[in-house]
């Protein structure tokens, strides 16, 4: 509520800094942009949109500083005159009615300028129009910059007001300045208020808050108020008279007994007599501070008058409530705040007396009878004079006594581990408490592994029984083994037979390795008839061995092969020398004839380019042509002395002659 | 502490073996080792996956049904400590182990017996068919049995001082 909290004022700008605002915000906030060149309702448009939208701003702007300010009409009159006090009513009145012909100027000069703009026919004259808005603008604000000036250091101020709520419990303290309120409100609140020996440390009003009863108090301090017209008094002293007139509080009026103030007792008196008009309707307590000084009891016998004068007045707050004779309780009491002797007294008094006061009120308004209907307090009706206490049994009574007993005889395991060395010596044991069939197994340490089995699933109560009736089961299953061994004696092989199959196997296996072969290589492989063999594959010799080896006689295929393999020429050529030798000679034949079919039967260097028929050469051209490719593609290795296509060694990888230094041109990436 | 089984393998994991994964709904999957973890993470099925317990069971090359097996429950009721009964256990439970593993493998030797007559069979059927490569069909008709012929070579003294050489 604004009543307690003037600290949510904004903060209102400085005159220069309040155009610059407004004005760099229009900069930034609205086109900038424009040339001569566009339509001319565009060009209008343009200043005119400049225009208003300072006015806007600055209308808002104004608008939040009279919003915030308070009225000092709508507020709590406590308020409303404490800022008198402090700012003078009327200049306040002043400065924000200013700020509100302010904004009506601006609004007025925006308005006049619009529409001057709208018949403005060139962007010259629009420019100029809308400077000299902005400019009227400006100055209506620096006309009025004092008046924000004074208007933020009000705002300051108000900021640093105490918050103090006009209607809660509250308790006020005044009296002559140096008797004692400041270090009072220090003892029983958490302010720190200044404490010195000169008058008027306290120059404003200062809250603290107590507790009395589960109910927070309000404790305002004030500055201290001298004897003087009240047309005189300066402003610090109207906050505490303010403060006086306008909050409906406990009062506490000081007393300096011993005098060190600086003030008599009569002097006080006097104060007193002059301000209780003040003290209408309030609870007034008197209390005499600085009894370690001067005791009540020693005081001269004018100034205890005085005294006694000043209680009778106080009494006459009292009375009213509900005739309470006994009065001596609330209304005159001592203390020291120094040695703190009576100081809770006083503030409980005070308290008690506020909250009688506030009770007695709300009793008599009519409020408090809704909430009175709705509550009713039952109480049975006594039939006899009869006492009856509470009925507790014998039995009951003697438990509790013995328990009481035991809790101090039992030992604890707290009590067990301090004995035994502390916490990190003793260990408590967990297995103390077990209910097990025997005593003895509590300390057992069972496994929980046992083979790569859980123990914890096997454990059993019958297990044992089932053990046994498994063994009897496989007592019976091994005997029906050894029966089943007997039977499986199947057909075996004879070793002739399994010879032959690893025969039969192994001719298998060489077959499909030499048709892997075979395939693996077709393309590779020239494709050359058989009468072309270079390799000799296909002997007479051969078929002879694969043929016995299948246990036939091979002499007569091989007669016949090796009768049709000769060349006609080769054998009518020694014919043609000796017709007779022939018929003559068969075992022996001509030794020129032996020569040359030995000779004809080892094999002869050919020369180099000559084509053999089992090679797959077209001719010899060929044949020459595709060795020297061959020595070719192996010359290169051979100079780097490579074993072959596949040796890509590199005996050293990083040799130092071309990893080392740096190159004066060219580039590094070959090593 | 308990012994585990793997989720995946259904080999036993040993306490601080391994890794174990909860799932959303809460289900615990444990493995053994990062090779059952990854082929877990492959979206792989045990039973489909040849050296996994769960498959070798599924597809009958292991024993899954005996009474050995009932032996080993998980129970969740503790047992109050009975020093005799835990002394019996830990007895037992070497006993068990014995003869379940017997079990096992006569099941495995059971399962592999009949492929002797098979084999045999086809001995008989390739002897049958092939003989041909390694004896000539006329010294077949000859002599019946399955015997190799002996080798009868008419070479001449050079030539067989060669052959140990060529052949």
């Amino acid at each position: 509520m604004v009543q307690y909290n003037f600290k949510n004022i904004t903060v209102v700008p400085n005159g220069k800094d309040f155009i610059d605002i407004i004005l760099s915000r229009t900069q930034r906030q609205t086109p900038t942009v424009v040339h001569k060149g566009y339509a001319i309702s565009r060009l209008r448009q343009f200043y005119m949109r400049k225009v208003k939208y300072t006015q806007t701003n600055y209308y808002d702007k104004l608008s939040t500083i009279i919003d915030e300010f308070p009225r000092l009409d709508d507020i709590h009159p406590f308020y409303g005159d404490l800022l008198h006090v402090l700012y003078n009513k009327d200049h306040y009145k002043l400065a924000l009615g200013q700020i509100n012909t302010a904004r009506n100027l601006i609004s007025k000069i925006a308005k006049d300028y619009v529409r001057l703009l709208k018949y403005g026919d060139s962007l010259y004259r629009c420019k100029c129009l809308k400077v000299a808005a902005l400019g009227r603008m400006c100055t209506v604000i620096k006309r009025v910059a004092p008046s924000l000036a004074y208007l933020e250091q009000i705002r300051q101020h108000m900021a640093r007001l105490p918050s103090i709520d006009p209607n809660t419990r509250t308790i006020l303290i005044c009296g002559y300045p140096n008797v004692g309120k400041s270090s009072f409100i220090n003892k029983i609140t958490r302010a720190d208020v200044d404490v010195q020996p000169y008058a008027f440390t306290t120059k404003s009003l200062f809250v603290g808050h107590t507790d009395y009863k589960y109910l927070r108090y309000q404790v305002i301090d004030t500055p201290g108020i001298l004897d003087r017209p009240f047309e005189d008094r300066n402003i610090i002293e109207m906050c505490s008279i303010t403060a006086l007139a306008h909050l409906r509080a406990a009062v506490l009026f000081f007393l300096d007994i011993s005098g060190s103030c600086g003030y008599t007792i009569a002097q006080q008196a006097a104060l007193f007599h002059s301000i209780k008009s003040l003290f209408m309707n309030k609870p007034l307590t008197i209390v005499c501070n600085k009894t370690d000084l001067q005791p009540l009891e020693g005081i001269s016998e004018e100034d205890k008058k005085l005294v006694m004068e000043m209680k009778a007045e106080a009494m006459k707050t009292v009375i009213g409530q509900g005739g309470e004779p006994t009065d001596d309780q609330g209304v005159l009491l001592t203390m020291s705040t120094l040695t703190e002797d009576g100081v809770i007294a006083v503030k409980n008094a005070a308290c008690e007396r506020l909250l009688d006061q506030r009770v007695e009120i709300k009793m008599k308004s009519k409020k408090i009878n809704d909430c009175l209907n709705r509550f009713h307090v039952a109480i049975p009706k006594p039939r006899d004079q009869k006492e009856r206490p509470p009925c507790i049994p014998q039995a009951v009574l003697e438990a509790k006594a013995k328990q009481a007993a035991e809790k101090e005889k039992r030992k604890t395991e707290k009590d067990l581990e301090n004995e035994n060395g502390g916490a990190g010596v003793y260990s408590a044991s967990l297995k103390k408490n077990y209910i097990l069939a025997n005593d003895e197994w509590k300390e057992d340490v069972l496994p929980e592994i046992l083979d790569g089995h859980n123990v914890y699933d096997f454990i059993d109560p019958d297990i044992l029984q089932r053990l046994e009736e498994l063994e009897q089961e496989e007592g019976l299953r091994q005997a029906e083994e050894v029966d089943d061994d007997f039977e499986m004696d199947g057909k075996e092989l004879t070793p002739e037979e399994q010879q032959a199959l690893a025969e039969i196997r192994k001719k298998k296996s060489l077959l499909i390795q030499q048709h892997r072969i075979k395939k693996s290589t077709a393309e590779s492989r020239p494709i050359v008839p058989r009468k072309f063999d270079k390799d000799k594959q296909f002997t007479t010799r051969r078929m002879g061995r694969q043929l016995s080896a299948l246990g036939l006689d091979p002499s007569k295929a091989i007669d016949r092969a090796r009768s049709r393999s000769r060349g006609r020429k080769r054998e009518r050529s020694p014919d043609n020398e000796c017709g007779d030798a022939m018929d003559i000679d068969v075992d022996t034949p001509n030794k020129k004839l032996r020569m040359r079919s030995r000779s004809q039967s080892r094999s002869v260097s050919r020369p180099p380019g000559e084509v053999v028929p089992g090679e797959g050469f077209k001719d010899s051209a060929q044949k020459v042509k595709a060795q020297k490719l061959a020595k070719k593609s192996s010359k290169k290795r051979n100079k780097d002395a490579r074993r072959g296509e596949a040796d890509r060694v590199i005996p050293t990888l990083k040799p130092k002659h071309l990893f080392s230094g740096k190159r004066s041109t060219g580039k590094t990436d070959r090593r | 502490m308990r012994i585990e089984k793997c989720w995946f393998c259904s080999s036993t994991i040993y306490p601080g073996h391994g890794i174990q994964f909860v799932r959303n709904d809460a289900k615990i999957f444990r493995f053994c080792r990062s090779k059952c973890h990854k082929n877990f993470k492959m979206k792989r099925n045990p039973r489909k996956v040849k050296w996994t317990k769960a498959y070798r069971r599924l597809h009958g090359k292991d024993m899954t049904q005996d009474s050995t097996f009932e032996f080993e429950r998980k129970r969740n009721r503790p047992e109050r400590y009975d020093r005799n009964l835990t002394e019996n256990t830990l007895k037992a439970i070497k006993t068990i182990d014995k003869v379940r593993s017997r079990r096992e493998a006569k099941h495995i030797e059971t399962r592999k017996k009949g492929k002797k007559a098979q084999l045999m069979r086809e001995a008989v059927k390739e002897l049958e068919q092939s003989i041909s490569l390694v004896k000539a069909p006329s010294v077949l008709k000859e002599d019946k049995s399955y015997t190799l012929p002996k080798i009868k070579v008419k070479v001449s003294q050079e030539e067989a001082k060669n052959q140990p050489m060529e052949e």
